[in-house]
């Protein structure tokens, strides 16, 4: 469970937001609605661990209900603007190495098996072809498997459709239900809420008066 | 060391090593430049007395080194900064240490690369008969001084990662922070050359290595606040 406590957050003099409150819990996806420039991708960068909150407090709670004291290994991040990608490596080196980071262990054919699973699967497409090469949807489809493969419980996810076709928000799609079900959880923020609106279970509003 | 570490470590190397191989202008173009810059120090100097070789020699490696080294330095998080790689990095549970020395260990395997054809062709163009300039004691205390500025490189990259006027910033902190690393490379070398004293050779040496240490301690402390969050 991630347990956000009276979390206020301010550019300089500019507040964002004030003293907000909530609990995510194993199962849930969480939308943040909010106009541009409200604060949402800086409430994810604050629970990221990118920036640190004017006040309160972001703990993280495993399976036995103990806080731990890094919260990274629990979340994985994807970015509006980027994928975190190596643009110079291959799709499956990118895999690789961002796995092998959290300590997973995968084998060839399971990255093979999720590569696949996103589209991305054809041998001249997963090796010895620069990500740099890849489509806007592709890359966020790579992302998207990093993010599938993380096996990290808590997401968070800002605008984690933008480029994806109507085959990927399908996919993308599966691998929520699939990561709720297995106990996980999210906090997304989408815009473009209509492909979404099935899989979300609760919406905080940020920089709500 | 603990695994974790470990792994940590040897991942960041080798992927850092894959990076640099998968884009190799990066790699030639600070042996390029330092090519250039030696030939450019022996076309402008010309034929000189033997007394002096030794000086020259000196004075045209290591601002060459000072030189060419700075460029392979400030491009070492090049491939972390596109596409947000850093920030990512960031949110994922590396040990900071091991992340620091893993590109570290990177620097000094990329700046050998420049060392050794700078020296070599330094030494070439300086050639002294009756004395030697390459022998195995100059490319240590070289190596010695790659070690202390290699630290400062990785650190000084990862600070002004996103900085504006980067290009400008580097050089401006780079530069001074370097001085005594690069002062006690040279003297120790022209005492080594000269044959004079062994106690002041080992004066300057301790001095270059106690900048390794103080630079690399320094290195491994302040990375992990500039990985960190903000």
């Amino acid at each position: 469970m991630l347990s956000i406590k009276s979390l206020s957050f301010a550019f300089q003099h500019r507040p964002l937001f004030k003293e907000i409150n909530f609990d995510l819990v194993p199962g849930k996806l969480v939308h943040l609605i909010g106009e541009n420039g409200t604060g949402k991708s800086t409430f994810l960068s604050l629970i990221a661990g990118f920036r640190t909150p004017n006040e309160g407090s972001i703990s993280y709670f495993n399976d036995k209900g103990e806080e731990v004291d890094d919260r990274r290994v629990y979340i994985e991040y994807l970015s509006a603007e980027a994928n975190g990608l190596y643009t110079k490596m291959d799709a499956t080196q990118n895999l690789t190495f961002w796995s092998k980071l959290r300590g997973h262990k995968y084998s060839t054919q399971q990255m093979v098996e999720e590569l696949k699973k996103w589209g991305l699967g054809h041998p001249l497409v997963r090796t010895n072809f620069a990500v740099e090469k890849f489509s806007t949807g592709m890359k966020r489809r790579l992302a998207l498997a990093r993010l599938n493969l993380s096996a990290c419980p808590c997401w968070l996810l800002d605008e984690p459709i933008y480029g994806l076709d109507t085959k990927g928000i399908d996919l993308f799609k599966s691998a929520i239900l699939n990561h709720k079900e297995s106990g996980g959880m999210a906090f997304i923020v989408s815009h473009d809420t209509y492909p979404l609106k099935e899989l979300i279970d609760e919406k905080i509003e940020i920089g709500a008066k | 060391m603990n695994t974790i570490f470990k792994n940590q470590y040897y991942l960041i190397l080798k992927h850092g090593i894959k990076m640099e191989l998968a884009d190799k202008e990066r790699l030639i173009s600070p042996i390029l430049f330092a090519t250039t810059m030696l030939i450019l120090f022996a076309f402008g100097i010309g034929e000189t007395s033997e007394d002096l070789i030794i000086k020259i020699f000196l004075a045209q490696t290591f601002l060459t080194l000072l030189f060419s080294l700075q460029i392979t330095f400030a491009r070492i998080f090049d491939p972390d900064e596109k596409d947000k790689v850093f920030q990512l990095l960031q949110c994922y549970p590396i040990n900071h240490a091991a992340w620091f020395l893993g590109k570290y260990t990177l620097v000094i395997l990329v700046g050998s690369l420049v060392l050794v054809p700078t020296m070599l062709l330094a030494g070439l163009l300086n050639h002294n008969p009756k004395a030697p300039l390459l022998t195995p004691e100059i490319f240590l205390i070289a190596f010695l001084a790659l070690a202390g500025l290699a630290s400062i490189g990785v650190l000084l990259s990862a600070m002004t990662l996103k900085a504006s006027g980067r290009e400008v910033l580097f050089p401006l902190i780079y530069f001074p922070l370097s001085t005594p690393v690069l002062l006690a490379a040279i003297q120790s070398s022209q005492v080594l050359l000269s044959g004079n004293n062994s106690d002041i050779l080992w004066q300057w040496v301790g001095l270059l290595v106690c900048f390794d240490v103080i630079y690399v301690t320094l290195g491994i402390l302040l990375f992990g606040e500039l990985a960190g969050s903000e």
